[in-house]
C-alpha cells in the first residue's frame, strides 16, 4: 500500500473527528494526521506550512457548516495559496441543501485541486474510495 | 289759319292752363303750349313752337309719338305713358294724355296732349316688382310663408311657401278657420286660438312656437305670427307669417338631450372632471371635484384657479403642467400626482390633461380628468406590508425546516456511524468509548429538540403577555447573573442606560435576549484586549433601540450576514459555537414584533441594535 504523507481532517464535530480517525487508521497508511475544528485554525496551519516550506497534505477532509470559518470560506482562501501540488479535498457534509452542492461543483471548476463531495455518515467504504483516488 | 296748323302766337289763355299741355295739329306740329309745357320740357325760349313734336323730344319714343298720330287720324282720346329723356340727360316717365282737338264744325284737326309726370310711379312699379320678387324668393330660402286675411272680406290668402308648409296643393282655398285647426290639439291649438283672437278683438300681434300637423299627417314645428293691419285707424285684417323650424327645432332639442346627457354623465362619473381656462382658472368642474375640493357647490370653486383651491405649493406645480399641456397640444396622461389637502389628509391621485383646442389650432384651456386613488394607495402599502410579513415568515419557516432537517440529519449520521463501529469493534475498551459517544449525542440530541421546541412555542405563541420592565436594572443583573465569566475574564459592563426606561416586554424573551448578546460579546472576546461592552439606549420613531457593542474578535460580515441569524450551524457542543443562541434571539424580537441589526469589524469588535417596538 502507497503511503500518504498527511492529513487533515476540518470538522468542529467531535465525533465525526473520531469516527473519521478510526476509519482511517484502519484503512489508509499515513504518516500524520492533524485534526481542526474549524476553517481558520487549518487554513492558519497551511499558511503556516507554506511560510516555512514543510510537507503539505495530501488529502483534506473537511465539514462544511462550522463556526468562525466554513467549509466554503475555508476553500475560497485555500484555492487563493500559491500551491502548485494537486491536493484532494474531500467535503464530508451532513447537508441535504442543493444549495451546497451547487457550491462544490462551483469550486470544483475554480482550481487545479481535486475537490470531492461525500456525506454523512461515514463509512468505512466511502473513506477507502476516497483514499483510493488520492493515492492514484 | 288754324288748320294751316302754323302759328307763331301762343295763343294767351292756354299759356296759363295748369298743366302741362300742347295743341298738336295734323302735321305733328305744336301750335300751343301752356308755360308749364314749356317749364317741363326744358324749352323757356318757346321755340318749341310750330316743331314737329318728334323733333322737339331729343330722344323721342317712336311708339308714343306714333300712337298720337294713330290718335290724330281717328279722333280717339287715348292714354299712354313714354320716356322722356331731359338735357341734362335725366329719364323721366310721363302719362301722356291724349285728346282729340275739334274746330267749329267738329272736325279733328290735330290733338290736345296733356302730360303727367309719372317718373316716380314708374319707379315705384319696378321696385314693387322687384320686392315681391325678393319676397317670395325670401319665404323660399328662410322657409317662411305669408299668409293675410282680410276682415272685411273673412277672406283668407296663403302664399305659394305657406300652402307647402300644411302640405296642401297649391289650389287650394284656405279658410280663416284653417289656421287654428291645423294646430296640433292641446297646448299648441289653445294657444294659437287665443293669439287669433287677442289679435282679432284686441289688435295685439302675437308671434307663437307651435306644433301643427299637416294635411300629410307630420307633425312639425313651426313658428307663427300675425300683426292686424289697419286702414284709417280701423282694423282691417291680419297678416303673418309661417316659419317651418322643425329641423332646427329638432337639433335644438337633441342638442338640449345631448347637453342634458353629457352633463349627467359628467356629474355621476366617479371621477374628477374639470375645465380649465388658459388661466388655469376652473370653467367647469363636476360633482366629485367638487366634494374632492371640500366645496358646497360648484359656485365655489367656478373661477378659482389651484392657488385659490390648493395653495401655493401645489398650485405651482399644476400651473406648470397645465402650461405645458397648452402649449405643446400634448395631453398629460395617467400621471401619479400627490397632494396634501386642506384638511391636513394626503391624497394621491391618476391625473390626465388634454389640451382644448379651437378651429384655428390654438388651445383654449384644458380638460382634466383625475381619480383618486388614495384609498388603492392605502391598500396597497397595506398589501406590501403583509407581503413582507409573510415572505419573512416563510423565510423564517424554510430555515426552520432546514435547520431541522440538517441537524437531525448530522445527529443520525453521528448514531448511524458509531453504531456502525459498535457492530465490528472488538476492543472492549474501544467499544466503551463509543457507547459513551452514542450516549453524549443522544444527549445533543435531546436538547437540540429542546431548542427547537422553544422556537416553535415563541412563532406559534398567538397572544404574549407583555410587562413593564426596567431596562437599566435588568441590565445590571446580569453582572450577578455572569459573575464567574466576568471576573475570569476580567469583562468590563459598561450600562448606560437611563434609570427611567421601563421596556414593555416580555420578561423571559428580554432575560434570553439580553443573556445571549452579553455571552456572545464574551465568548468572542479578543485575546488580546480585557472584553468591554457598552450598552447604550436612544428612542428611535416607535422603536426603543438597544445598543450592545464589544470590542472583541469581530466579524467579517460579508459572507455571513444571512448565516448570522439563520443559524445553519448549530446544537453542537462546541464551546464557541453561537449555536442555537442567536436564531432564538431573532425569533424572540420578532415575535416582540421589534428588530435586530448587526455591524462588526474583525479585530475590532462587533455591534448589535435591538429595536424594541414599543407601540405595537
Amino acid at each position: 500500500m502507497k503511503k500518504i504523507n498527511s492529513i487533515y481532517v476540518v470538522d468542529d464535530c467531535s465525533i465525526t473527528l473520531f469516527g473519521i480517525k478510526k476509519i482511517l487508521k484502519s484503512t489508509v497508511n499515513y504518516e500524520s494526521l492533524n485534526t481542526f475544528v474549524n476553517g481558520k485554525l487549518a487554513l492558519d496551519a497551511i499558511k503556516n506550512i507554506l511560510a516555512t516550506h514543510q510537507n503539505l497534505p495530501d488529502l483534506i477532509f473537511l465539514d462544511i457548516n462550522m463556526p468562525i470559518m466554513d467549509g466554503w470560506q475555508f476553500l475560497q482562501e485555500f484555492i487563493a495559496l500559491p500551491i502548485k501540488e494537486k491536493i484532494q479535498i474531500n467535503i464530508i457534509t451532513s447537508s441535504i441543501d442543493s444549495a451546497d452542492k451547487n457550491n462544490w461543483q462551483y469550486y470544483k471548476k475554480q482550481t487545479h485541486h481535486t475537490i470531492l463531495y461525500t456525506s454523512k455518515p461515514v463509512s468505512k467504504e466511502k473513506i477507502e474510495k476516497v483514499t483510493k483516488i488520492a493515492l492514484d | 289759319m288754324l288748320r294751316s296748323g302754323k302759328t307763331s302766337t301762343n295763343n294767351f289763355l292756354i299759356r296759363q292752363l295748369p298743366k302741362a299741355t300742347a295743341f298738336v295739329n295734323k302735321f305733328m306740329e305744336i301750335v300751343y303750349a301752356s308755360d308749364k309745357w314749356m317749364q317741363e320740357f326744358d324749352c323757356p325760349n318757346h321755340n318749341t313752337l310750330g316743331k314737329p313734336i318728334n323733333k322737339l323730344f331729343q330722344n323721342p319714343n317712336k311708339n308714343w309719338s306714333q300712337l298720337i298720330e294713330n290718335a290724330i287720324n281717328n279722333g280717339l282720346s287715348i292714354t299712354t305713358k313714354g320716356e322722356y329723356v331731359d338735357t341734362k340727360g335725366n329719364k323721366k316717365w310721363y302719362q301722356i294724355k291724349s285728346t282729340p282737338w275739334h274746330d267749329e264744325n267738329e272736325n279733328v284737326i290735330g290733338t290736345i296732349l296733356q302730360t303727367k309726370d309719372v317718373t316716380k310711379e314708374v319707379s315705384d312699379e319696378v321696385k314693387l316688382e322687384k320686392l315681391q320678387i325678393m319676397s317670395e324668393q325670401m319665404s323660399d330660402i328662410a322657409n317662411i310663408g305669408l299668409w293675410d286675411y282680410s276682415l272685411e272680406k273673412d277672406e283668407m290668402t296663403w302664399s305659394t311657401k305657406t300652402k307647402k308648409i300644411y302640405q296642401v296643393e297649391e289650389q287650394y282655398c284656405p279658410t280663416f278657420l284653417d289656421t287654428p285647426n291645423f294646430f296640433k290639439i292641446g297646448f299648441s291649438r289653445n294657444t294659437i286660438y287665443m293669439a287669433i283672437d287677442k289679435a282679432i278683438n284686441q289688435a295685439i300681434p302675437f308671434r307663437e312656437k307651435l306644433q301643427l300637423i299637416t294635411a300629410k299627417n307630420k307633425e312639425i314645428w313651426v313658428i307663427i305670427s300675425g300683426k292686424p293691419i289697419f286702414k284709417n285707424k280701423k282694423m282691417v285684417g291680419l297678416v303673418g307669417t309661417l316659419q317651418d323650424i322643425d329641423e332646427i327645432n329638432s337639433a335644438e332639442i337633441k342638442r338640449r338631450e345631448n347637453e342634458h346627457l353629457l352633463r349627467t354623465l359628467i356629474d355621476n362619473l366617479p371621477l374628477n372632471v374639470f375645465i380649465k381656462d388658459l388661466e388655469s382658472r376652473k370653467i367647469l368642474v363636476n360633482k366629485a371635484e367638487v366634494e374632492f375640493c371640500g366645496a358646497k357647490n360648484e359656485n365655489e370653486i367656478l373661477g378659482k384657479d389651484d392657488f385659490a383651491i390648493y395653495g401655493q405649493k401645489f398650485a405651482e406645480k399644476t400651473r406648470k403642467a397645465d402650461l405645458k399641456v397648452m402649449r405643446e397640444h400634448k395631453p398629460i396622461l395617467g400621471e401619479e400626482v400627490s397632494l396634501i389637502k386642506q384638511d391636513g389628509k394626503s391624497a394621491t391621485f391618476l391625473t390626465s390633461k388634454i389640451p382644448l383646442i379651437d378651429e384655428d389650432g390654438h388651445s383654449y384651456g384644458l380638460v382634466g380628468i383625475s381619480m383618486d386613488i388614495s384609498e388603492l394607495k392605502r391598500k396597497e402599502i397595506e398589501l406590501r406590508e403583509l407581503i413582507n410579513i409573510t415572505s419573512s415568515q416563510n423565510e423564517r419557516l424554510i430555515n426552520f425546516a432546514h435547520i431541522v432537517s440538517h441537524n437531525l440529519r448530522s445527529h443520525s449520521a453521528n448514531f448511524s456511524m458509531l453504531l456502525n463501529f459498535l457492530k465490528t469493534e472488538e476492543s472492549q475498551e474501544e467499544k466503551d468509548k463509543i457507547l459513551q459517544m452514542l450516549i453524549s449525542s443522544s444527549d445533543n440530541l435531546m436538547e437540540t429538540l429542546n431548542n427547537l421546541n422553544e422556537v416553535v412555542d415563541i412563532n406559534s405563541k398567538q397572544e404574549l403577555r407583555k410587562e413593564p420592565i426596567n431596562l437599566k436594572s435588568k441590565i445590571d443583573s446580569f453582572k450577578e447573573i455572569l459573575s464567574a465569566d466576568i471576573k475570569n475574564y476580567n469583562v468590563k459592563i459598561i450600562n448606560k442606560v437611563a434609570g427611567d426606561i421601563d421596556l414593555n416586554v416580555v420578561p423571559t424573551y428580554l432575560h434570553s435576549i439580553l443573556n445571549n448578546f452579553l455571552t456572545n460579546s464574551i465568548n468572542f472576546r479578543s485575546p488580546d484586549r480585557d472584553p468591554i461592552i457598552e450598552l447604550e439606549g436612544v428612542k428611535e420613531g416607535k422603536f426603543y433601540v438597544l445598543t450592545v457593542k464589544d470590542n472583541g474578535l469581530g466579524m467579517d460580515l460579508k459572507n455571513n450576514r444571512d448565516r448570522l441569524f439563520g443559524m445553519y450551524k448549530t446544537f453542537h457542543n462546541n464551546e464557541n459555537s453561537r449555536g442555537i443562541g442567536l436564531y432564538i434571539t431573532k425569533n424572540q424580537i420578532i415575535a416582540m414584533k421589534g428588530k435586530v441589526s448587526v455591524s462588526s469589524e474583525v479585530g475590532i469588535g462587533t455591534t448589535f441594535k435591538i429595536y424594541f417596538n414599543e407601540e405595537d
